[in-house]
């Protein structure tokens, strides 16, 4: 799997133990949306991803609760 | 009669009436109605706490005991009544974040809006744009992101990944249409700012005059606070003043949005430094009770590989881009490497060009398609003349004599490690080698600048070095400051830093009015239901998004005027007929299923609306099949899908794209409509052993029953 790219579709599978992941995230999971920022200047694996989830709006989250859909 | 209407959205409704009615012109009572409004639109939307009940009771007393003399004491009783008589429902709203009937999703924002991170209601001003009603447009879109002019052109336009119309051909040019607005509107003069709530007399300062802090400053602004902004740079603008290039942003563009949020009474204290020229302490004892941080994220990271220390000509692209920004126009060198692969690098390669750099070239570890940056910008980069190095790890800088000479290299390939789902670039064997240069510019990424809060005690930083807030409502672990932008995010996109900014500005105004704040971030608010625009199907399906004029590549290679011209206003309005509307139809499905299943004619071929797996669209094959029944419009729960007569035609539509247009035919007796020919014969395949029509008679069902009884009648034997 490469990494995430804009405009990509993933699935938020599970919660994440990163401290910017926050309780109201949780309602998150099993729910779809598109890549719509990668990390925007370092390829870090680390760093917090921005995706929008299909009725929920967009937030930045780890990339360790994300997963593609189309690969 | 059990109620069929959610009551926390009929009650919501009912506020909102009532304070666009004007009737709630008692002071008091005005922003008892906003704060109630505030409060209950948080429990429709399943983002209230515990304490939201309460601060409704507390607010609907305090209202009652104004008196009959306070405008509105027949609606608080008649609040005060509804919430009572459905208590349950409202602390179920608040417990379960569920709406049993629906309606609090009802007027869902379609993903466009969703998408955006400031929240801005894109279909309305798209459907105000093209009916040419720019001032509306970016009335609206100031409601959610003050500089509209400034997105317009620099945004990275998450909207677009989004929006539906993409799972058709392409995305809606909704950051361009944008643009145009805000040109055309402050050309023309209609670009005003919204009346302001009267002066509160407390005071709020904004530290950082980038997009996050010009959007707090501006919502404070306009909820009637005092704004100080306090900026380290001789001009506001943040990162859009010197981390962005003017060929890609005007500074004039920057000014004249600045310029309106200053005209608002907001007051800027340039070149002066949180930490050093001011501190909290003295901010506080001039009476600021409230404090926001939106300082950016300047700092540029090292490269961490030898030589990198020894030699001037290394430099971060963010130095780089602040000079020239701030009128430094000396090339760095002749042959440049700018070592990254995200928009500042770019932005750093493409300015170099600009300065008279002989050759500029980016060398990126991965590939073209790992690059963070806008395909948009790598692809003017290259037409401009700007080379690319992939699968290019820098080793060690190299010169002499204190020049640099060149920059040692090694080829990388793509693999996958064990234990990791992601390809990383690792080093070929044997496979250095040396690319020549002068300069070496490194732009692989931002931090945050934290010595210039540590003097803000019990602030919490997270493991990346950003200041740590609850995004719901951007308040840092410190009472009364707040903080968004890249300070909290890391280095990020203008349209979050303006979200941020607006979401903490919301929660500055609960926190000095001591209203409960929300548990859930805000969910975008939808702005209006502006009519749709009648598009025939052909049209909708032929139009194709037009392509961007840019600046002849002489003048992108020499000057920083505009690389972008603009769409014609032609372009503008068609443009704005693509929009699907999704504002409108919830792409539910229900049309598509029983026209399916139910009628068994599978006239609707509109794959766009599943978003997972997307299949073919083609509104124009409605036409040929649909026998306009009526029955998608009939179970379209939002009122998207209509079919009306109009003339001599019945006309099916959905969000105003004309799918099927049917000649009526009327009872040849009375000339009352009875529907379309096709519509007839289906009906008359069904019902064909019922009762038969003399031949070429078209009878409504008054004059067929009437017709029937009389033959009846003649036909018994007295």
């Amino acid at each position: 799997m490469n990494r995430f790219h804009k405009g990509q579709k993933i699935q938020i599978f599970k919660s994440s133990s990163d401290e910017s992941w926050e309780p109201f995230m949780d309602s998150f999971v099993g729910l779809s949306g598109v890549i719509t920022d990668p990390d925007t200047s370092i390829n870090d694996p680390d760093a917090l991803v921005e995706v929008s989830i299909e009725g929920k709006g967009t937030y930045r989250l780890p990339q360790d609760c994300i997963r593609p859909l189309d690969e | 009669m059990t109620e069929t209407r959610c009551p926390v959205n009929r009650i919501l409704s009912e506020i909102r009436s009532a304070m666009e009615s004007g009737a709630l012109n008692h002071p008091r009572v005005h922003r008892i109605a906003e704060q109630l409004e505030e409060l209950i639109d948080d429990i429709a939307w399943g983002r209230a706490g515990s304490d939201h009940l309460p601060a409704i009771d507390e607010l609907l007393q305090e209202w009652l005991g104004l008196g009959e003399e306070a405008s509105g004491a027949a609606l608080a009783r008649q609040l005060s009544a509804g919430i009572s008589a459905n208590r349950e429902v409202f602390e179920s709203h608040v417990k379960t974040h569920n709406c049993a009937t629906g309606d609090c999703v009802k007027l869902a924002p379609a993903p466009c809006q969703m998408t955006c991170p400031a929240g801005i209601d894109v279909p309305t001003y798209l459907a105000l744009i093209g009916q040419g009603k720019d001032a509306e447009a970016v009335a609206v879109i100031r409601r959610d992101n003050p500089l509209p002019w400034v997105c317009g052109l620099v945004c990275t336009r998450p909207c677009e990944f989004m929006c539906v119309r993409a799972r058709i051909d392409t995305p809606i040019a909704i950051k361009s249409l944008k643009a145009f607005a805000a040109e055309r509107a402050m050309s023309v003069g209609s670009y005003v700012n919204p009346p302001q709530e009267p002066p509160k007399g407390r005071k709020v300062c904004v530290i950082g005059a980038g997009p996050g802090g010009l959007s707090a400053a501006y919502y404070l602004a306009l909820k009637g606070y005092t704004v100080r902004v306090i900026e380290a740079l001789p001009m506001a603008g943040g990162m859009l003043m010197v981390g962005i290039p003017r060929y890609r942003l005007p500074r004039e563009v920057i000014d004249r949005e600045v310029a309106l949020i200053e005209s608002l009474g907001v007051e800027f204290r340039y070149n002066t430094r949180f930490g050093s020229d001011v501190t909290l302490d003295q901010l506080r004892k001039e009476g600021f009770e409230a404090f926001f941080f939106a300082i950016g994220a300047h700092n540029a990271y090292k490269l961490g590989i030898p030589g990198e220390d020894d030699f001037p000509q290394v430099i971060d692209a963010i130095s780089l881009l602040k000079r020239v920004a701030l009128g430094e126009r000396h090339k760095p060198g002749e042959s440049v490497i700018v070592i990254g692969g995200g928009n500042v690098a770019i932005d750093a390669a493409r300015t170099c060009l600009r300065l008279g750099c002989q050759s500029v070239t980016i060398a990126y570890r991965r590939t073209r398609v790992e690059m963070p940056a806008d395909v948009e910008e790598v692809e003017q980069a290259e037409e401009e003349g700007v080379h690319f190095a992939f699968l290019t790890i820098p080793k060690q800088i190299t010169g002499k004599d204190g020049k640099i000479t060149g920059l040692e290299c090694v080829r990388a390939q793509l693999i996958q490690k064990p234990g990791s789902k992601r390809k990383s670039p690792v080093p070929i064997l044997g496979g250095e080698f040396v690319m020549p240069a002068d300069t070496i510019v490194a732009a692989i990424g931002q931090r945050v600048d934290y010595q210039a809060l540590e003097q803000v005690d019990g602030l919490e930083w997270t493991r990346r070095d950003t200041i740590k807030v609850n995004t719901a409502t951007m308040a840092t672990s410190r009472e009364g400051i707040f903080a968004a932008g890249d300070a909290v995010t890391g280095p990020a996109t203008v349209i979050e830093a303006i979200g941020g900014g607006k979401r903490a500005a919301l929660a500055i105004d609960r926190y000095l009015q001591g209203i409960p704040q929300p548990e859930l971030p805000p969910v975008p608010v939808r702005r209006g239901r502006v009519e749709w625009t009648e598009v025939p199907a052909s049209t909708k399906m032929v139009l194709k998004r037009p392509e961007m004029p840019l600046l002849t590549i002489d003048r992108r290679r020499t000057t920083f005027q505009q690389v972008e011209l603009g769409f014609s206003e032609n372009q503008v309005r068609e443009e704005a007929r693509r929009c699907l509307r999704c504002d409108i139809c919830r792409r539910c499905g229900k049309c598509v299923e029983v026209c399916r299943d139910h009628m068994g004619i599978d006239a609707l071929k509109l794959g766009y609306m599943d978003f997972e797996h997307p299949s073919e669209t083609d509104f124009r094959r409605t036409e040929e099949k649909c026998i306009a029944c009526g029955a998608c419009a009939a179970n379209c729960p939002n009122d998207a899908m209509q079919i009306i007569d109009r003339g001599d035609e019945r006309i099916l539509s959905l969000c105003g794209t004309i799918l099927n247009r049917q000649k009526l035919v009327l009872c040849s007796n009375c000339g009352k409509v009875i529907g379309p020919q096709r519509y007839l014969d289906f009906i008359r395949k069904r019902v064909d052993d019922i009762g038969r029509l003399p031949e070429g008679q078209m009878l409504c069902e008054v004059c067929a029953r009437n017709q029937s009884a009389k033959l009846h009648t003649d036909s018994m034997p007295v």
